[in-house]
């Protein structure tokens, strides 16, 4: 089983890093690849279980966007073919069509996501999220300068239950393309959401694979699950 | 017109302030809320003292400040300032609304020493212009607040006038970027046989050039991006510092700081690296002042650190050490962590550190749990490890996580009833970590811990 984490001298704001290892943990003998700026993919040429790219500033996005370009059919073509990635946090924004701030920040993505981003810098979004994914209850956070706008309301990752989607209004949060799994859910969201990982793990192969500290993990997502289930909270903060 | 509404809006909020004082709030900034209601552009018409000094970073700011006003004082300066309120536009605005006259001019103080809140810097120097601006270090903070960073860099440097003189961090290279253009002086701390070479914490947020992109490398590093390095590619590196502390003997309390060539001793504060920069960040402004070293040395040794933030006790027959470790502020909690796992002794902990406020009516994001650096927990010598409060469920998986035994980790939601499952055998360090945003929690419940080491104890005498 290996995972290969692109670019975390950069794309780890949020404790989003902490998402490979705790499939780490629950997976012992996951080999994990640390890809830095300067160095080729390896998912590109080698076979990968699962390729992740999380949170980062505004300008380390941009250095995805351009380290990426170069060989954005190449990752195109690894999608189609099913190469596993998950996405989380605003990393999903480098995927997408555009981004643009109202503080004159304004760049390309790669143009695998059909969605266009648009920050308000000195209004965040922070609010926790109640959604579904199949059966299984998902939660988390986000914590955004915006959102994503445009994109037809099909092939979401999850569906809204409370909090917002890709937009306020939008019933669908995130991306699903092919194995693709892109989110803006920050941080933590593999250990929070334990049946998830039961999931994601089985789709890795590793059926014989449990979350790692179950009980202790199920214990947390039960409480938060009553947390964000309770009308008298707000989910946008 | 304006002039009139200015006027208008500091006399509303002046006559505030005996009615606050009455109604026994007169800690509250409700005078600078009333009256950038009425004048949201107030601070441009009010008079100026003849040096403005602001304070601002992620961590450190109010020690600084209180340090500087303290300092200052001493040393017959008439200081006003907001540490009795709050560092963000209404509690600045308080402040100058208490230190003017009724015209807005402000003649009874000769220096303003300002702790002004990062994100505030964009309502504050438009209309205040600091003589100097000491940036402790900036660094993660509540990523709901203030994102990372690099956007508060930025906002800093789009903020603060071109005149500023910046007194900075050597060490951290986030700070060192701010305002590029403007005049500075850079405060640092020489190796120490504690620094390493790779970083072993979760964060890092300088790890490429910041000119080129290129792998930084560090000829040490403290913690964090707090260190000296170098770009292999294109050469860039840390700046020097003018003000360099040496010799740091935490046993002694004492560091040696350089400046051009000459060596002065400096008492410190606490045993603590994150106030041995405090240290120099008070020194290096107070010298840009033309304080000598001789006055600040002397002043420097009757300053205590507030107690608020760190204590100790001997209760029946354990010590209990109340140290801050702010919720959401992932390098807080690590510099709080690793501080505590390097003190010697057999330790019992108890983790408080819930955002009580998210708590009641929202949900605290909890990501920051995931950036601190809970491994520091992970040794022998902690034997306990009590999770307390709202959070206390996620504090448990992410002790798991850093390899903490799961028998050594207790938890509850209710505080008290967390708190009745520490052990308090004798000669045990009982250390009490708590956030900064529910104070009667806080004081509550470190007042039960008390009474039940003293129980335990046999009710042997409290020993400050």
């Amino acid at each position: 089983m290996r995972a290969e984490i692109l670019y975390p001298e950069i794309c780890n704001l949020c404790g989003d890093l902490m998402n490979v290892r705790y499939l780490q943990q629950s997976c012992p003998g996951m080999e994990v690849i640390s890809t830095d700026l300067k160095s080729r993919p390896v998912f590109l040429d080698e076979p990968v279980d699962l390729v992740y790219l999380g949170s980062t500033t505004e300008k380390g996005l941009q250095l995805v966007v351009q380290t990426l370009l170069p060989v954005r059919d190449q990752l195109l073509a690894r999608l189609d073919e099913g190469q596993r990635m998950l996405v989380t946090g605003n990393a999903l924004d480098a995927l997408g069509l555009d981004v643009e701030s109202d503080d004159g920040l304004k760049f390309d993505g790669l143009g695998i996501l059909p969605t266009h981003a648009r920050y308000q810098m000195m209004k965040r979004h922070n609010s926790f999220f109640l959604g579904k994914f199949g059966e299984l209850d998902i939660l988390g956070f986000k914590s955004l300068f915006g959102h994503t706008y445009d994109a037809p309301e099909t092939d979401g990752l999850f569906t809204v239950i409370r909090g917002v989607g890709r937009h306020p209004g939008s019933e669908l949060e995130g991306f699903r393309r092919g194995n693709l799994m892109a989110t803006y859910l920050t941080g933590p969201l593999l250990p929070m959401n334990p049946p998830f990982v039961r999931y994601l793990l089985g789709e890795m192969g590793c059926n014989h694979c449990t979350p790692a500290f179950e009980e202790a993990a199920m214990n947390a997502y039960r409480q938060r699950l009553s947390e964000f289930s309770d009308e008298r909270r707000n989910p946008v903060d | 017109m304006s002039k009139l509404r200015f006027l208008l809006a500091l006399w509303m909020a002046k006559l505030s302030i005996p009615a606050l004082k009455i109604t026994r709030h007169q800690g509250t900034d409700f005078p600078g809320q009333l009256a950038l209601k009425i004048c949201p552009n107030l601070l441009q018409y009010m008079g100026r003292p003849k040096t403005i000094i602001a304070v601002t970073g992620t961590n450190g700011k109010t020690t600084v400040s209180n340090m500087l006003a303290d300092i200052l004082e001493q040393n017959g300066y008439r200081v006003m300032g907001n540490r009795a309120g709050a560092n963000v536009i209404s509690g600045i605005s308080t402040a100058y609304i208490r230190a003017c006259d009724l015209f807005g001019r402000i003649r009874k103080y000769d220096v303003a020493v300002l702790e002004v809140d990062e994100r505030s810097s964009v309502r504050v120097y438009p209309y205040v212009t600091p003589d100097y601006v000491a940036i402790t270090n900036l660094t993660r903070d509540s990523v709901m607040r203030n994102a990372h960073p690099d956007f508060i860099a930025g906002i800093l440097t789009r903020s603060i006038p071109r005149s500023t003189k910046l007194i900075l961090n050597a060490d951290d290279l986030i700070s060192c970027g701010v305002s590029p253009d403007n005049q500075r002086v850079y405060f640092g701390i020489d190796r120490l046989d504690t620094d390493v070479k790779e970083c072993i914490n979760l964060i890092n947020d300088m790890r490429i050039c910041p000119k080129c992109n290129g792998k930084l490398e560090y000829e040490y590093l403290r913690y964090h991006h707090i260190g000296r390095a170098r770009c292999r590619d294109c050469g860039f590196h840390s700046p020097d510092s003018h003000f360099l502390g040496q010799n740091v003997d935490f046993a002694n309390h004492a560091m040696t700081v350089t400046e051009e060539g000459r060596g002065y001793t400096y008492p410190l504060i606490t045993d603590n690296i994150f106030n041995a920069y405090n240290v120099l960040t008070v020194i290096a402004t107070l010298r840009q002042m033309g304080m000598t070293h001789e006055t600040i040395q002397q002043s420097m040794s009757r300053t205590v650190i507030d107690t608020t933030r760190y204590g100790q006790e001997q209760v029946g027959d354990v010590t209990i050490i109340k140290q801050m470790s702010k919720d959401l502020n992932a390098m807080a909690g690590s510099r709080a962590f690793d501080y505590v796992s390097s003190r010697p002794g057999r330790k019992e902990l108890f983790l408080v550190m819930n955002n009580m406020t998210d708590a009641a009516h929202w949900s605290e994001n909890t990501c920051w749990l995931y950036d601190t650096d809970f491994e520091f927990l992970n040794k022998d010598d902690i034997v306990q490890i009590v999770c307390a409060g709202p959070r206390a469920l996620d504090y448990k998986l992410r002790l798991l996580m850093a390899g903490v035994p799961e028998e050594k980790i207790t938890c509850d939601l209710n505080e008290e009833k967390a708190a009745d499952t520490l052990r308090f055998t004798p000669g045990d360090d009982v250390y009490y970590l708590y956030g900064a945003d529910d104070w009667g929690m806080i004081n509550r419940v470190y007042d039960y811990v008390k009474k039940l080491a003293l129980e335990r104890g046999g009710s042997k005498e409290v020993q400050q």
